[in-house]
């Protein structure tokens, strides 16, 4: 015998303020890391304070040119969330210099090829990262 | 000092109509039987389960006062799928501090209140979740398979090898009544199998259980007094990585597994790990995980690990037989309970109390690896006689 239990939903407010320019560059085509001034740790995704050296002091990096991929999957089961998704999707890490990258991709790609990343929002309103071939 | 383990209990692992209380319960009164003790003698609790899915939010004391230990503790530890692990570990010190004589760890995960996309959703978000779950719904299946996508690029390694992992702990687990699915799987039947994060399949999957484990550990003066015979704790290796896989060197391995066995081979003077154990429980919660697993804890060379289990290495009459009870793939992956289940399987290994699955002794050594997401954490144990 089982009991329902009652209903408990959570909807986070996330604050973003000291890295809002990572999630504005997205709805602009941009990519943003950031790299420590003082002992020059880079960050992807970015983060305001440096876990290395402990400054604050940071500068923002647009990351771009041509990445390569290192790992993928394609998800065929999906997760609660993102029910509106019809189609397997594929994640994906690729590698642009010295940041690294994780992505949606929506042409089939292989761990090692060359991608370029672009921006743009899913139906429900997310912004992110897609990698295409590059 | 000395630590040493006097009682193990582990429950039937599945889809149980149990609460977490009561699966805490048959775990607690099997090692509390096994020690030959009462529920009296235990100086100190330590719960382990990381209840990301359950109904009871803060499960520490509701397990402590349905097992009879209110006032003894409890410290509740969390650390993903190793959290079984971390909860030995806290077990281990507070007897090492001269704090308690008699300790019991006790690991419990209650999966199956809440339906698959839930449980996707709450495994996926335990990496990173503002920067991976958020904006591109990564799963803990999806993350193995990156690391498998990565694997099979880079060595060559084949959907069979992964599969070759799943249908050897499903023939273990097949002699084990406790396993959530004990009964064999053909090689064909697993490559065939639906995807469910490409390149894993189904059969490449562990599957969402209950269950529970409880180890009771005691320091050696104590066993002494207690005439007690124990299996003693004779390394341990801890590490951990990034949360975010973006944030990660490679993906062929996981650095937590390597940095932990190194830390615990020093510990119990370990030279060569291959030739050292009589057994080994690691963590296969997919298929690729224990093909790592085998060579970052240096079974194999770096990319070997696909050969290592085509070539029976890791069976009974192999090198070294893995995961013998088996393994989270078959016996099931009840997330706090994984490494108490682990230490449960080797101490009876090493009692040779193992029954159809007993392996031959000569080195009177097992180890045990623990990993909590992908590498996010990362613990070794090395147990003896
Ligand atoms: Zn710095």
């Amino acid at each position: 015998m089982f009991i329902e239990g009652r209903e408990l939903t959570f909807k986070h407010n996330i604050p973003v303020t000291s890295v809002e320019k990572y999630w504005k560059g997205l709805e602009e085509g941009k990519i943003y890391g950031t790299t420590c001034k003082n002992c020059g740790a880079k960050f992807s995704p970015p983060q305001a304070d440096c876990s290395v050296c402990y400054s604050s002091d940071m500068e923002w990096v647009e990351i771009g040119g041509e990445g390569e991929v290192e790992c993928l999957t394609e998800q065929h089961s999906f997760p609660a969330g993102f029910e509106f998704l019809k189609e397997p999707y594929t994640i994906a890490v690729a590698r642009f210099g010295d940041f690294r990258v994780i992505g949606w991709a929506r042409e089939k790609i292989s761990v090692g090829d060359k991608v370029v990343a672009e921006t743009d929002k899913d139906e429900t309103g997310v912004w992110k990262v897609y990698f295409k071939k590059a | 000092m000395r630590v040493g383990i006097i009682g193990v209990g582990c429950s039937k692992f599945g889809v149980r109509e149990k609460t977490i209380q009561e699966l805490a319960f048959e775990a607690v009164k099997e090692s509390l039987d096994d020690a030959g003790i009462t529920r009296e003698d235990i100086d100190i609790s330590v719960v382990g389960t990381s209840n990301t899915r359950g109904y009871e939010l803060m499960p520490a004391v509701p397990i402590n006062e349905y097992c009879g230990f209110a006032g003894k503790g409890p410290i509740r530890v969390e650390a993903a799928c190793a959290t079984g692990s971390a909860a030995f570990f806290t077990a281990y010190s507070s007897i090492v501090s001269g704090m308690a004589d008699i300790a019991i760890a006790i690991g419990v995960e209650k999966m199956t209140e809440v339906n698959t996309p839930t449980s996707l959703a709450v495994g996926g978000r335990s990496g990173s979740y503002l920067w991976e779950f958020h904006q591109y719904g990564t799963t803990f299946p999806g993350y193995y398979a990156m690391h498998a996508s990565a694997h099979m690029a880079k060595y060559g390694t084949t959907p069979e090898q992964l599969a070759m992992v799943a249908v050897k702990n499903h023939r273990n687990a097949a002699k084990n009544p406790k396993a959530h699915f004990p009964k064999e799987i053909t090689l064909e039947k697993a490559v065939s199998s639906r995807y469910v994060a490409y390149p894993l399949k189904l059969f490449d999957c562990c599957p969402i259980s209950d269950g529970a484990g409880a180890a009771i550990l005691a320091s050696e003066e104590k066993i002494k007094e207690l005439g007690k015979e124990a299996i003693w704790i004779e390394g341990i290796g801890y590490s951990s990585d990034t949360a975010n896989v973006a944030k990660r060197s490679g993906y062929t391995g996981l650095k937590a597994t390597v940095d932990a066995s190194k830390m615990a081979y020093k510990m119990a003077g370990i030279e060569n790990p291959l030739k050292s154990f009589d057994v080994a429980c690691l963590h296969d919660c997919f298929t690729i995980a224990e093909i790592m697993a085998y060579e970052d804890l240096g079974f194999c060379k770096k990319g070997e690990g696909g050969k290592f289990v085509e070539e029976g290495r890791s069976d009974f009459g192999g090198d070294i037989p893995v995961n013998t009870f088996g393994g989270l793939k078959a016996k099931g992956h009840p997330l706090g309970a994984t490494g108490l289940a682990m230490i449960y399987e080797a101490v009876k290994q090493l009692r040779e109390e193992a029954g159809d699955l007993q392996v031959e002794l000569k080195n009177y050594k097992a180890l045990t690896h623990n990993i909590g997401g992908t590498g996010h954490f990362g613990w070794v144990f090395i147990l003896g006689v």
